[in-house]
């Protein structure tokens, strides 16, 4: 109880810190300190529906992409602001995720990886094509605006918001189901467990962060283009920060993002062309030595209850 | 037919299970053929046989596991042929595998929380009243794949409980089980059945099949060859032959 609520205090402070950071930080801190909330809520999402259930999304920023495009479409071609267009990114990312969720979550193994994979070449072709409404290869441009404190907010919430339903699935049966599938899907389903629906809702819960981002992304910058929305690197980068920090887990994504993104700014800093190199360096040691993530290896070995 | 006379509703009501003329092929290969069985409730059944045959593959027909070609399986009074494997099973047949399937990065009391939507602290004391029975509370916290073989067994055998269900298929329960667990083992059985569930087992320890069932199906090549009380099975000329070849 006491370290209950010893975490929880911790957990405060370090939300009213960053509620005030903008207050006296520097615009690079600003900058920097939104694109982790960024990576906080792609990772913590390609968790709902990779770490949890085990079907390994190869694709996942096809529904930041989604939800950039929509975003930006509604603001600088309907004129919507910018919070409401960022909620129907987020609504259009779960649409094509019920879409294509409900053929590809049918597929197991490597077959729903390359499934999404795919989705996301698709995607990205759509965009270049149709280029009336999106603006083809030459990308779409926003109204200036500068809109970077409010928007640093609107990604701390969804942070915060990402995190918090994680938190609750974890520790929820709904989540322990949606682990036996990752576990054992027969076993699973033989033990009554409607496992193509829960899929399902994973999938969906997981499409609706990245729409969002996408959408705030894409204000935030004021240009998108294909390329910068849908570029397979984003997703493998969430993967590897869920991979380091412990798929499976509540503050698994939140650490790996933060750590991730903090060696990646350094580093990209002094030595760029060292960048790639540590990229991979990291991959290689935490599927050699700690498969689990950080957080993961703690839990197995001192049996940490889920609500880490 | 089923429903037109009160002779055929009387029997309704003591049956379980019913199977008819079910078949299974696998390309060229019939791995049951034109099974037909009944299970009625309270009772506890055997399937033997050779491997190879079909005592399995009747198991996933009858769960779902595996689509039936032909034929029909009736249970609580409503076909099921056809449907998923977890609508069968909230249904009310549980089962264990062949090979232990627990999920293994659960821990023993989730492997048993998971499987039930009852209310949370209802739930929760009916795992580890399981967990007691089968004495594997102090493990409670331990991930299902920390334990040992014959502790993930009788782990599944407890989480195929958590459901309540009336049938309970069991695919070789006393497998690499040591004596004093499998006694057990069979005293739970045992307590099921009188409990009013009826229990049907894939068992190749005869001593088991012999001292724990009522009624014997023996299958060869995916058809029925037999069909009674343990003592008439084991004289039987077909399942000697079966067993031993001419």
């Amino acid at each position: 109880m006491i370290r209950r609520g010893a975490a929880l205090a911790a957990l405060a402070a370090v939300v009213a810190g960053l509620a005030a950071y903008p207050g006296f930080a520097s615009g690079y801190g600003v900058r920097a300190t939104l694109q982790i909330f960024m990576w906080i809520v792609l990772a913590s999402s390609w968790n709902l529906i990779s770490g949890l259930t085990g079907y390994v999304s190869f694709g996942h920023v096809a529904f930041f992409g989604a939800g950039a495009y929509t975003g930006a479409i509604l603001v600088a071609k309907v004129g919507w602001p910018w919070l409401p267009a960022a909620l129907a990114g987020g609504v259009a990312a779960v649409l094509l995720a019920l879409v294509i969720g409900y053929p590809c979550l049918r597929l197991k193994g490597p077959y729903f990886a390359i499934a999404l994979l795919g989705l996301n070449e698709v995607l990205r072709a759509l965009v270049s094509y149709f280029e009336g409404l999106t603006g083809g290869g030459n990308g779409l441009s926003l109204p200036t605006l500068d809109a970077t404190i409010p928007i640093y907010y609107a990604m701390g919430a969804s942070a915060a918001s990402v995190t918090l339903l994680t938190y609750v699935i974890i520790t929820s049966r709904f989540g322990l189901r949606l682990m036996t599938i990752r576990e054992d899907e027969v076993a699973a389903e033989a033990m009554g467990i409607d496992t193509a629906r829960h899929k399902l809702y994973a999938f969906l819960l997981s499409a609706a962060g990245p729409g969002i981002v996408g959408a705030l992304t894409a204000r935030d910058q004021g240009y998108i283009e294909p390329i910068s929305v849908f570029p397979l690197a984003t997703t493998i980068t969430m993967i590897v920060m869920v991979l380091l920090g412990g798929k499976g887990t509540v503050w698994g994504p939140v650490l790996g993002a933060v750590v991730l993104f903090v060696a990646q700014e350094v580093v990209w800093a002094r030595y760029p062309y060292v960048h790639p190199l540590l990229f991979g360096a990291i991959i290689v040691a935490v599927v050699l030595l700690m498969p689990r993530g950080v957080l993961g290896l703690l839990q197995s070995r001192y049996r940490l209850p889920r609500t880490i | 037919m089923l429903t037109v006379n009160g002779i055929r509703d009387d029997l309704m009501a003591t049956t379980v299970l019913e199977i008819e003329r079910l078949t299974k092929r696998f390309g060229g290969v019939t791995a049951v053929d034109g099974v037909s069985l009944r299970l009625e409730a309270g009772r506890i059944y055997g399937l033997i046989g050779p491997n190879g045959s079909g005592k399995t593959t009747l198991f996933n027909c009858i769960t779902g596991v595996e689509r039936r070609d032909e034929g029909r399986v009736v249970f609580g009074g409503g076909r099921i042929d056809g449907l998923k494997p977890w609508e069968i099973a909230q249904k009310g047949i549980g089962r264990t595998f062949q090979l232990i399937r627990v999920f293994p990065e659960l821990s023993a009391l989730e492997n048993l929380l998971v499987v039930t939507r009852d209310n949370l602290a209802a739930a929760r004391e009916r795992a580890l009243e399981l967990l007691r029975f089968v004495k594997l509370e102090e493990l409670r916290d331990e991930y299902a794949g920390n334990l040992s073989y014959g502790q993930q067994k009788l782990l599944e055998f407890v989480r195929v409980l958590m459901r309540e269900p009336t049938l309970i298929l069991l695919d070789e329960p006393a497998a690499g089980v040591n004596r004093t667990l499998l006694n057990d083992l069979l005293d739970a059985v045992r307590h099921l059945r009188n409990q009013g569930r009826t229990v049907l087992l894939v068992e190749h320890d005869m001593k088991v099949v012999m001292g724990l069932c009522e009624t014997v199906f023996v299958l060869d090549h995916g058809e029925k060859i037999a069909e009674g009380a343990p003592g008439v099975i084991q004289t039987d000329e077909r399942v000697i032959e079966a067993y031993f070849g001419r």
